[in-house]
């Protein structure tokens, strides 16, 4: 009983203690400051800032940080420019006509896993999707852009903004590194040119848009009337990673079937008995380019030069 | 007693030939052999465990928030009681690839001890990099310490990192909140809060988990003020408190892989190995299993050191004695354990990494109906690879879940490591994750099995 007693005077003694040095005012502002966080996701250190700066009106400092976002996304990724970043993701989206490929790079993998991170690849993958619907016409069967990291910040997602404001809006809330790395925007120039693309770890369903670790996009001629096989060769592409499509009179094919890599040489993924040649004859396929992404294959020092020209005049003729 | 005679002449034969390189081998054996027969009861003898408990630790948490500057600082500390050696930032952040069991992973080991127990301190900056470290069981982490910095607070990321602790089985999170010398314990109040709301939200202890506020970079300058070195000495004190001491599973049935066997003449058989967790006792009801065999025995007699013991307790290595088995029917790799207590299927759930080209692995990708030959334990048999319906293949790098069918039923607890070998090179690893019911196996043949995969 006397223990009892003695720790319920210990509590009520806290308790005014506490209501004495902590004034209410000040447990009214850090509830406000744990709302105004919960709302906008912004580090604790800026939710202060923009609550002092409106003398603790919320709905004010809300407008403010948002208004401040933008900015100090920038700042941040200035300051995180010098980073090396090679995890993140490769997607691609594409119809019969047009496709797109795109490299987006952060950190750590786990930024890849964010909402927010393939929210924002996708935003690209479309940005550079509707690129590719250009009046530009290039004198072979296909119109290629190879768009780098600046190039491809200047397109503009849904919504007007620029893909390089809504990456620094990112790095801003996340705090790490990312960078647009690299897109690649396809256009057939004639009806019976297909073309098809594939990521790895590819969607249980298949849809025109998916995104991985790995990407292919291919161009090929194919009769209609013959099983449509662009998706699986895409498929080989990723997973034999060649390194050109090979040429049968100049090209050998090499001694080990396993360091093949001229496409047309190579086993066929899906059933090693046929070469591709052999499956490309079977289906009456004609390939005409394909690329592969594999996520931070490059450093950014060693991407190929694209000479800084501006994105009107940028173009790969055949 | 001829029989014995004989035996004696055999035994005393082999200790004077010493030359032999296998001389001691057999010496053993027959030791163990000739102490059988002299009946030789006996208690376990007593030993005095002075040595501390290990530990396995890791720190998680956003990339600047001072994972690293926080081990530097533990290392530190410890050091000025020789408990550890001082490892710098740059030696952690720099530490070399490291290649556990032919895998590279990105992580730093570093080890210290406290008074209670030794740690080892893991440090890995990706997701793909732990799971790697899982796998490999290059070290598997009993808990873990989430770095988060007081002026940041939590970032989208760290849901990822809890995650993921989630996903490699942690099942104690500590929390570090950094740099909480420039910021208001206002602030800190609401970090925590924060912290402890993701932290119920993955089902860790919110409650209860130790929440520690400092300055692992003033820990390291040697500050003695309150964020300083005691914050770090907090955070062990309370590393040592709230992770248990892993006890020896002591109440589980028994269970006891099959290191090797042989026959004692006028006796029987008697197998040899390590027992795994739960108690054996003389007379017990048994069940030897493996490779499509389930037979059942009792233990006539079990043996530590030479020594006859009534009872033998997990982490003993153990002979025991089967009642009527035939030396034939025992066969190295498979499991002695309670009567009815185990399952044998050939149907499993595991997690696997494949080895990528540079590691030694294979060029190109995998695809369901896999087959080839499956390494674990003291065993090998023939097994068959699924992928889960949705996907399509798994690219050398990749790890995930995969479904294994063995030719044989054969038992694997959760958490059993295995390797896969193709042309005699390892191509995968991999750990058992969930043990499904048998399938058949048509003709032996295991590209017919028919799986229904949900």
């Amino acid at each position: 009983m006397k223990q009892k007693v003695q720790t319920y005077s210990k509590m009520i003694f806290q308790l005014i203690r506490r209501i004495h040095t902590s004034p209410a005012y000040k447990a009214a502002e850090s509830s406000l400051l744990a709302k105004l966080r919960k709302k906008t996701g912004y580090t604790i250190a800026n939710c202060k800032k923009a609550l002092e700066m409106h003398n603790n009106d919320a709905d004010k400092a809300e407008t403010w940080l948002h208004e401040q976002a933008q900015a100090m996304g920038w700042a941040k990724a200035t300051k995180l420019a010098g980073r090396t970043a090679l995890q993140g993701l490769v997607a691609v989206k594409f119809d019969k006509n047009h496709g797109a490929l795109v490299e987006l790079n952060c950190e750590t993998d786990f930024v890849a896993k964010n909402d927010k991170f393939q929210k924002m690849i996708e935003d690209a993958a479309i940005a550079s999707f509707k690129f590719a619907h250009t009046k530009l016409q290039a004198k072979g069967p296909i119109t290629k852009m190879e768009l780098d990291s600046e190039q491809l910040g200047t397109l503009h997602a849904e919504g007007g903004k620029k893909l390089s404001e809504i990456l620094a809006l990112f790095i801003g809330s996340v705090g790490e590194n990312a960078v647009l790395r690299r897109a690649e925007c396809w256009k057939a120039n004639s009806e019976d040119v297909k073309i098809a693309g594939y990521t790895h770890p590819a969607p249980s369903s298949s849809s025109d848009y998916s995104s991985g670790k790995y990407g292919a996009l291919l161009a090929y001629k194919q009769p209609n009337d013959v099983e449509d096989i662009g998706r699986q060769l895409c498929q080989h592409i990723v997973g034999c990673a060649p390194t050109k499509i090979g040429d049968k009179e100049k090209d050998k094919p090499a001694k080990n079937s396993d360091d093949e890599t001229c496409l047309i040489f190579q086993e066929y993924l899906l059933d090693p008995s046929y070469t591709i040649e052999e499956i490309l004859q079977k289906h009456n396929v004609e390939i005409i380019d394909y690329v592969r992404f594999s996520c931070g294959e490059v450093p950014e020092s060693c991407m190929p030069g694209v000479e800084k020209q501006p994105l009107e005049t940028v173009q790969t003729l055949q | 007693m001829s029989c014995r005679l004989i035996l004696r002449s055999i035994y005393y034969q082999c200790k004077k030939n010493t030359s032999f390189s296998c001389s001691s081998y057999i010496k053993t054996r027959f030791n163990g052999l000739v102490q059988l027969e002299l009946r030789n009861f006996s208690t376990k003898p007593k030993s005095d465990v002075t040595e501390k408990k290990h530990c396995n630790v890791g720190t998680i948490g956003h990339v600047d928030h001072g994972k690293t500057t926080l081990t530097a600082a533990i290392t530190k500390v410890l050091a000025k009681d020789g408990l550890a050696n001082y490892v710098s930032y740059d030696e952690i952040d720099k530490a070399p690839e490291e290649k556990a069991r032919g895998i590279t992973i990105n992580a730093a080991h570093v080890g210290y001890s406290t008074k209670l127990r030794h740690y080892a301190h893991t440090d890995c900056p990706g997701h793909a990099d732990y799971v790697r470290n899982m796998i490999s069981g290059a070290s598997q982490m009993d808990a873990a310490i989430l770095v988060v910095a007081a002026d940041d607070g939590p970032m989208p990321q760290t849901r990822e990192h809890l995650l993921l602790a989630k996903q490699v089985g942690i099942r104690y999170v500590l929390v570090f909140i950094n740099k909480a010398d420039i910021v208001n314990d206002e602030i800190i109040e609401l970090v925590e809060i924060e912290m402890r709301e993701l932290l119920s939200d993955f089902g860790y202890d919110s409650d209860g988990a130790p929440l520690i506020c400092g300055s692992a970079l003033r820990a390291l300058q040697g500050d003695p003020s309150e964020h300083g070195v005691p914050s770090v000495q907090r955070l062990l004190d309370a590393m040592d408190e709230y992770i248990p001491r892993i006890v020896r599973d002591v109440t589980s049935p028994f269970l006891m892989p099959i290191d090797n066997a042989f026959t004692v003449p006028g006796r029987g058989t008697v197998v040899v190995g390590t027992i795994k967790r739960g108690v054996m006792k003389r007379n017990d009801d048994a069940d030897l299993m493996g490779f499509g065999y389930n037979i059942k025995t009792t233990l006539s007699d079990i043996q530590i050191f030479r020594k006859s013991v009534p009872e033998a307790i997990a982490g003993d290595n153990v002979g025991v004695l089967l009642r009527g088995m035939k030396i034939r029917s025992v066969e190295t790799g498979m499991l002695l354990c309670a009567a009815r207590s185990m399952k044998m299927t050939n149907h499993y759930k595991a997690n696997i990494y494949f080895l990528t080209r540079s590691e030694g692995g294979r060029k190109k990708p995998v695809f369901s109906k896999y087959s080839q030959q499956m390494f674990s334990g003291t065993w090998n048999i023939a097994c068959r690879i699924d992928l889960e319906p949705s996907m399509h293949m798994m690219m050398p790098g990749d790890h995930g879940e995969v479904y294994l069918t063995l030719l044989e039923d054969m038992v694997m607890t959760q958490g059993q490591p295995f390797t896969i070998r193709e042309n005699n090179v390892t191509v995968a690893t991999g750990i058992v994750t969930e043990t499904l019911s048998s399938v058949d196996v048509p003709k032996g043949k295991l590209g017919k099995v028919e799986l229904k995969l949900d």
